[in-house]
């Protein structure tokens, strides 16, 4: 009791001066930026192994630190984060959404078909590319609704209505790649502003408004509470429905808008487009810090976590590692990161399907 | 104490089977009559000698990863890598084979067998979600499949007799291939009945706890779906190897989605413990059938894949036990 007395009168004495010159030291209100920084995109593990990634690579190989290169792993982390924001929405609810791959192939034929192509005489300009990304939007809708109202597993109903995205697609790509003839909306996502891709100017575009949505809007808020735990939520009196479909529209926005970007840097609207970023994009956001039983992570998370993906898959090519293994290793760092995060959970009589 | 299942099993107990059981269990029967029947009236000899048989081959493959996938889902949960372990293994069968013959066959369904331990063990032990933790898998294997084969086609160069027969042998004009894995399916339904342990897997699906606290081994029987079903995709890769003369990284992937398709379709609940092999048989000629009756009414083939997915979703809309499943994710 002694001891602590002093201490207790003395912490607004040193306090005080301090706050009114030079540096503020942290204040538990209002958090300093760094702190803010770290509360977005997750302090420690994810972005420290980013730093000491890119240290490494940058002494590995003499290619990796340079402008041309960072140019390019801009251009390559683009898409792939576009797709892993809108995944992170759902993936905070504890679902998952398999339909990446159909939604980006069907969305960027509706754009190019729409757009002045080869195929047709269509040259809607805009408004294609409003339905290419409305194309996911949709699809978004649709896996939310059967999810949501026909209670059917989320990772089951996106499973079919992935596949209905790659019929689709194969539907209206008819055995040829129809090109995208409209340079002025090719120019929107190719090629370099500066020294900036156009694709992740789009990118950054989509990050802001996604941090703007979990932030400040009930979608993305009740999402955690959602994912936390779904009954209270509901006790509460909150329409855990509606958001629940709002994510997922959410998500299908997001492969909607990677389908189109893909196909301006292609020129050309193509069912394999998204070939493969499923996966990478599910990994993306597990290792930066959203968990798949949901409820916690979030956008900015998923910023560094997909930022690692590139820089580890831009580094290995350099170094002249295999590609094809980066996939295994995707593959196991899904699997452990779940394990991590879900041992501590674990119990004597639970079932788990 | 408490009460693990409430209402279901008493339901059942008293009424034998509900209304609703009983439908389930005739539709995908019906449904599979009706098409053969809408497929004859556009081709008459649609069940000629030679018509079945292309009909059974293209469905020997779909069908073991079916029965496979099985014992999975009727746990509860669903081996989402089982496709891509069939593809690996005939990487692994085009590789072996020239240098080992009978050997790489025996070796190859046994390492897929073990493929499946691994991810039952992973899912039981560490009480994962069997989808994410098989997602995982699927990632795995691919890059495993594509590392060895350096993303090609490997053409079987010697010893393809080993599994030559396969294909090429014909018992009353019919392969063999789909005769040894319909036949598998009736054996399966068999032990199921008459052993003792048979519907192990069925309790597992419906009521784990009840089962763990009557001191099963829950996380054997848990590793023991997977391990078969990496088994019959193990046989699947053999079955394809065999009929593309090759073994490809990939080969095997685009039979998922039929392959799932036709365990839903048949009948079998994912939410588990409803179903057998013997529904899975019928999802599955439910499935080449309706292949063959969109080429023959004239639909482009390009809808197959709207199909499949659709025919998923509908399924499970239909079978799944919703008074089962407390929160959906």
């Amino acid at each position: 009791m002694s001891q602590s007395g002093p201490q207790v009168a003395d912490a607004p004495a040193t306090g005080t001066p301090s706050r009114t010159s030079g540096p503020t030291p942290p204040d538990p209100t209002t958090p300093g930026t760094l702190a803010r920084v770290r509360g977005l995109i997750g302090g420690g593990g994810p972005a420290v192994a980013l730093v000491v990634l890119i240290a490494f690579f940058s002494i590995a190989t003499p290619n990796f630190f340079s402008v041309s290169n960072a140019s390019s792993l801009l251009s390559q982390l683009s898409i792939l984060l576009v797709i892993s924001i809108g995944l992170t929405f759902v993936i905070l609810l504890g679902s998952l959404d398999l339909s990446v791959e159909g939604v980006m192939a069907s969305s960027s034929l509706v754009f190019v078909l729409l757009a002045s192509n080869d195929r047709n005489d269509l040259s809607l300009g805009f408004i294609a590319l409003i339905a290419g990304v409305l194309t996911g939007s949709l699809f978004g809708l649709l896996n939310g609704v059967l999810h949501v109202y026909l209670r059917v597993p989320s990772f089951m109903v996106t499973l079919g209505t992935g596949a209905i995205g790659v019929g689709l697609a194969t539907v209206l790509f008819g055995g040829r790649a129809p090109r995208l003839m409209d340079d002025g909306l090719r120019g929107l996502g190719f090629g370099n502003f500066g020294i900036f891709p156009k694709l992740a100017l789009i990118a950054i575009l989509v990050l802001v408004v996604a941090l703007l949505v979990q932030k400040f809007t009930r979608v993305g808020r009740y999402g955690y509470a959602i994912g936390g735990d779904e009954p209270v939520v509901r006790l509460s009196g909150v329409n855990v429905e509606r958001y629940k479909v709002l994510s997922f529209v959410l998500a299908g926005t997001g492969s909607g808008i990677a389908g189109v970007m893909a196909a301006m840097q292609l020129g050309v609207g193509d069912v394999s487009i998204g070939a493969g970023f499923q996966f990478t994009a599910i990994t993306a956001v597990v290792l930066g810090g959203t968990a798949l039983v949901g409820g916690i992570g979030g956008v900015g998370k998923t910023l560094v976590g997909a930022a690692i993906i590139t820089v580890l898959a831009n580094g290995l090519i350099l170094l002249g590692v295999n590609p094809y293994v980066q996939i295994s290793v995707q593959g196991l760092v899904i699997v452990v990161a779940v394990v991590a995060t879900g041992w501590s959970l674990r119990k004597r009589v639970r079932a788990i399907k | 104490m408490a009460i693990l299942t409430p209402t279901r099993p008493r339901q059942a107990a008293a009424s034998g089977v509900t209304v609703k059981d009983r439908i389930i269990a005739v539709f995908p029967l019906l449904v599979l009559i009706v098409l053969v029947l809408l497929v004859l009236t556009q081709q008459p000899n649609f069940l000629s000698l030679a018509s079945v048989r292309g009909l059974l081959e293209s469905m020997a493959p779909i069908l073991l990863l079916a029965i496979g996938q099985t014992f999975v889902i009727l746990t509860g949960g669903i081996d989402l890598s089982f496709a891509v372990v069939s593809s690996l293994s005939t990487v692994l069968l085009a590789l072996w084979l020239p240098d080992m013959g009978v050997g790489a066959l025996i070796l190859v369904p046994i390492l897929a067998c073990l493929t499946g331990v691994l991810t039952g063990t992973v899912v039981a032990f560490a009480q994962i979600p069997s989808f994410i933790v098989s997602l995982g898998a699927m990632g795995l294997w691919t890059g495993v499949a594509l590392t060895l084969s350096s993303a090609s086609t490997i053409r079987i160069s010697a010893n393809y007799d080993v599994i030559g027969w396969v294909t090429d042998m014909r018992i009353a004009g019919l392969p063999v291939s789909a005769l040894l894995a319909i036949l598998l399916a009736i054996l399966i339904s068999v032990a199921i009945r008459v052993l003792n342990r048979g519907r192990a897997l069925h309790t597992m699906g419906l009521a784990e706890n009840a089962l763990l606290m009557s001191g099963n081994p829950t996380r054997a029987y848990r590793i023991l779906a997977f391990a078969l079903c990496g088994l019959f995709s193990g046989l699947a890769g053999v079955v394809l190897a065999s009929s593309q003369y090759s073994g490809g990284p990939s080969l095997g992937d685009t039979l998922m989605l039929p392959a799932i398709a036709a365990v839903v379709i048949g009948g079998n609940a994912i939410t588990g413990g409803v179903g057998g092999p013997l529904k899975t048989l019928v999802g599955a000629l439910i499935i080449v059938v309706l292949r063959v009756g969109l080429n023959a009414i004239g639909i482009d083939p390009a809808y197959e894949q709207i199909i499949y997915g659709a025919v998923i979703i509908g399924a499970v809309v239909l079978t799944i036990d919703r008074s089962r499943l407390g929160i959906v994710k």
